[in-house]
């Protein structure tokens, strides 16, 4: 990740795989994801769907639906103590990971009816939330309940403890669920697309919110969108998903206008500028995110990918090449296209920039920089 | 690439004080207690050639609308007059039956949610041919010729006629309702949000395809969408709607680089520019609150209560969708004064 070493870690996702065992096959979710989250900071995952961004994040907390499990890697959170702890090796029914569950870590989703119950009032929801893990009395639990509301921008908190969920409009729920998972003030804010289903209006209302408790509450955010505009807008680190894997991870600035990896690229290529006075035809990702059962040999993105090397993408499984800015991406024309053994799918070996070791480099030839015509390299 | 209006821009669709009522009602018998005004009078005009896109936050009444002009709904007041390829208008609210099958395969609809609009329990074929086998009476070698032609069209495999919708994708199924609205070969598509239930790069490939098609066929787009970077990018003109009325009307390039009403403002504000170094550039208009109840509106402007421009008068007279100029319509009593922020470069 950006800066490399010396940063303040919260979380190092290393290796991490999340697979389904289905009665149609195992689908490989998350496969060997690697990224590091810094402390204090907000950083987005973003890729298309079914890149496996929501399990990953649902691996963190060791929520996995059945049938899916971590099969391997590790989560290590740091604590502020020191400790380190890897909740992926947390039995996910275990107390461990339930102290964890909405006190250290919390999580919103883009359904706010997923984690408010509709038949319990908003204030007798918080107030259980608090008291399962802070040792309040119902009064003060309700006192600060109310605090909450009012600190998310719900008018007139006091009463609104007693409403339903369905009292209130889609801003509304969202603010409460965000008020709910800060109600023990988590270190970790799991956000996956809470504003996906929103209008502009209220999106734009509740990005502001976000920042403002990320920063006021000094707390880390990991932000799950596929919006790159709402990347552009509160992100400061990012994490490209594609096919389970991470493509690119770089500070935000670099993803925009340094962008390394063909998939990173292709994204920004999709998208409508806003405001642009150039109105070409789109360039649409060629093809479509492959069937889960379906997974490219190589480089899982090849099919798709402008600058295809045949003989190399569709044989040698890229390693993590971090580059001297500081972005860390896995695609061979930053090197590791010789094929040699020692790159093959590295299941999270060199990708690791753990407790900052100054870059483990992949042994590839170009590996320290980005060679200068990536389009060039187009088979 | 928005295709420019053909020079003579002729009117192919004219809407007129189009109201939709949806009555309230209570108790056993169903007394009316009061009226959802979802489409409030509504004046617009559509050209030959163009696409209009309509916008607007959630529940001001962009679907009713577009549900008239197809007649899934019947209108509770005004015109919908429609231009015949002859030149003639005919006023779709009044016709019934067989005198509006002609307009019901000129005026198309595709819908917003791939999942949901199309019929588990058929195939492609049937989906697609639905409308050729019922308006054109044609059917076995023939009808599967056409569907054929009519899916390669839109890039997907004839191969798959015979499949059913559960084996594609989400942006292959949008592909079908493209194919299935197209099979008539329309001359008006309304296009519901047809693209926001999609991902970015499928997003791409669908609005790519609606402009080719355009081209090719001469349609016209009636565009409903909430995502303004893809009105943006789509669109040759905009209508903004608020609480089942509109308040501003005009090209894309004045409304969204001068936007004349505080309502676009702040949509225009909203929007997440894709670029972290905009970050803090200009002004942030933030929306308080949610869109009135079209049940119960405020009084005088509707938006009054949300508006930052508001003064004493906005809350007792409504201001009238009025003419600035090269067709730019806004109703704002302010219009002329404020000095509103729009989008550089747009
Ligand atoms: N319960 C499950 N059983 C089987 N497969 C699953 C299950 N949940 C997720 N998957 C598969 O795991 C992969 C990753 O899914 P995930 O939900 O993480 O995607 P995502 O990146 O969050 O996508 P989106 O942007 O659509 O939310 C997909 O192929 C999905 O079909
Ligand atoms: N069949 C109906 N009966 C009653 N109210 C309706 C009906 N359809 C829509 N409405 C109401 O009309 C308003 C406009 O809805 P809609 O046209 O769906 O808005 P949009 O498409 O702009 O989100 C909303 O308040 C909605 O609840
Ligand atoms: S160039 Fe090769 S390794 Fe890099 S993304 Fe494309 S296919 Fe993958
Ligand atoms: S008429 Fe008044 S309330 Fe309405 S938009 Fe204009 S300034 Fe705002
Ligand atoms: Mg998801
Ligand atoms: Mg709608």
């Amino acid at each position: 990740m950006p800066g490399g070493g010396g940063r303040d870690l919260l979380l190092e996702i290393k290796g991490l795989k999340t697979h389904f065992f289905t009665d149609e096959g195992v689908v490989k979710a998350v496969d060997g994801a690697d990224f590091p989250i810094a402390r204090g900071k907000t950083v987005c995952v973003v890729g298309e769907s079914g890149c496996g961004k929501s399990v990953t994040a649902r691996s963190i907390l060791q929520i996995v639906d059945r049938p899916g499990r971590i099969v391997e890697g590790r989560i290590l959170l740091h604590r502020e103590s020191e400790e380190v702890v890897d909740l992926a090796a947390m039995a996910p029914t275990g107390k461990a990971i339930r102290a964890i569950r909405g006190k250290e870590i919390a999580m919103i989703f883009q359904e706010p009816m997923s984690s408010l119950s509709p038949v319990h009032t908003i204030g007798n929801q918080i107030v259980e939330m608090i008291r399962l893990h802070l040792p309040m009395t119902t009064e003060q639990a309700r006192d600060r309940a109310a605090e909450l509301l009012e600190r998310v921008g719900i008018p007139q908190a006091g009463r609104r403890l007693d409403s339903y969920v369905f009292q209130l409009s889609g801003g509304m729920r969202q603010r409460a669920m965000i008020a709910m998972a800060l109600s023990c003030r988590p270190n970790l804010l799991i956000a996956d697309e809470p504003t996906t289903a929103l209008d502009v209006t209220t999106e734009a209302t509740i990005l502001d919110l976000i920042k403002e408790l990320q920063r006021d509450l000094n707390m880390t955010v990991m932000f799950i969108t596929h919006d790159l505009g709402v990347v552009a807008e509160i992100a400061d680190d990012v994490v490209v998903m594609y096919l389970g894997k991470v493509a690119e991870t770089a500070a935000v600035d670099p993803i925009f206008h340094d962008p390394k990896h063909p998939y990173t690229r292709a994204l920004h290529q999709s998208i409508p500028k806003f405001g642009d006075t150039q109105r070409g035809a789109l360039e649409a990702i060629r093809g479509m995110v492959p069937h889960p059962f379906a997974r490219p040999d190589g480089c899982t993105f090849h099919p798709r990918c402008e600058s295809f090397m045949p003989g190399e993408c569709d044989r040698v499984a890229p390693p993590a090449v971090v580059m001297e800015s500081g972005t860390t991406v896995r695609c061979l024309l930053y090197g590791g296209s010789d094929g040699s053994g020692a790159v093959r799918d590295d299941a999270g070996g060199h990708a690791g920039t753990a407790g900052g070791e100054a870059g483990a480099r992949a042994p590839g030839k170009g590996a320290s920089g980005p060679r200068a015509a990536d389009q060039g390299a187009a088979g | 690439m928005a295709s420019s209006p053909p020079t003579a821009t002729r009117p192919l669709l004219e809407l007129e004080q189009l109201k939709m009522h949806f009555p309230i009602t209570r108790g056993l018998l169903h007394r009316v207690v009061g009226h959802v005004k979802a489409v409030d009078g509504v004046d617009l005009t559509v050209h030959s050639g163009e696409t209009l896109a309509l916008v607007g936050e959630s529940g001001c009444g962009k679907t009713t609308l577009g549900r008239c002009v197809v007649r899934i709904y019947q209108p509770t007041g005004g015109a919908i007059r429609y231009r015949d390829e002859d030149g003639s208008f005919a006023d779709l609210t009044v016709l019934q039956g067989a005198s509006l099958r002609p307009y019901r395969r000129a005026v198309r609809m595709i819908f917003q949610d791939p999942y949901a609009s199309l019929n588990p329990r058929k195939t492609v074929l049937q989906i697609v041919g639905e409308s050729l086998r019922r308006h054109d009476n044609i059917g076995g070698v023939e009808l599967e010729q056409r569907v054929a032609e009519l899916l390669r069209r839109v890039g997907l495999r004839p191969e798959y006629i015979r499949r059913y919708p559960h084996a594609f994708s989400g942006g292959e199924r949008q592909r079908i309702g493209v194919a299935r609205a197209l099979a008539l070969h329309p001359r008006l598509v309304i296009a519901d949000e047809a693209v926001s239930a999609l991902d970015v790069s499928v997003q791409a490939q669908i609005l790519n395809l609606l402009q080719e098609l355009q081209a090719e066929f001469d349609l016209t787009y009636l565009f409903v969408a909430h995502d303004l970077s893809v009105v943006d990018y789509i669109s040759d003109r905009v209508a903004v709607m608020y609480v089942g009325k509109l308040v501003e009307v005009g090209s894309r390039a004045r409304v969204f680089a001068m936007p004349k009403h505080p309502y676009t403002e702040a949509l225009l504000s909203a929007v997440p520019k894709p670029d972290p170094r905009l970050r803090s550039a200009g002004a942030r208009v933030r929306l308080s609150g949610d869109v009135a109840d079209p049940a119960n509106p405020p009084t005088g402007c509707y938006f009054h209560p949300r508006c930052r421009y508001a003064q004493d008068r906005c809350a007792v007279e409504a201001p009238p969708l009025r003419e600035l100029g090269d067709g730019h319509r806004v109703a704002c009593h302010f219009a002329e004064e404020l000095e509103l922020a729009g989008v550089a470069g747009a």
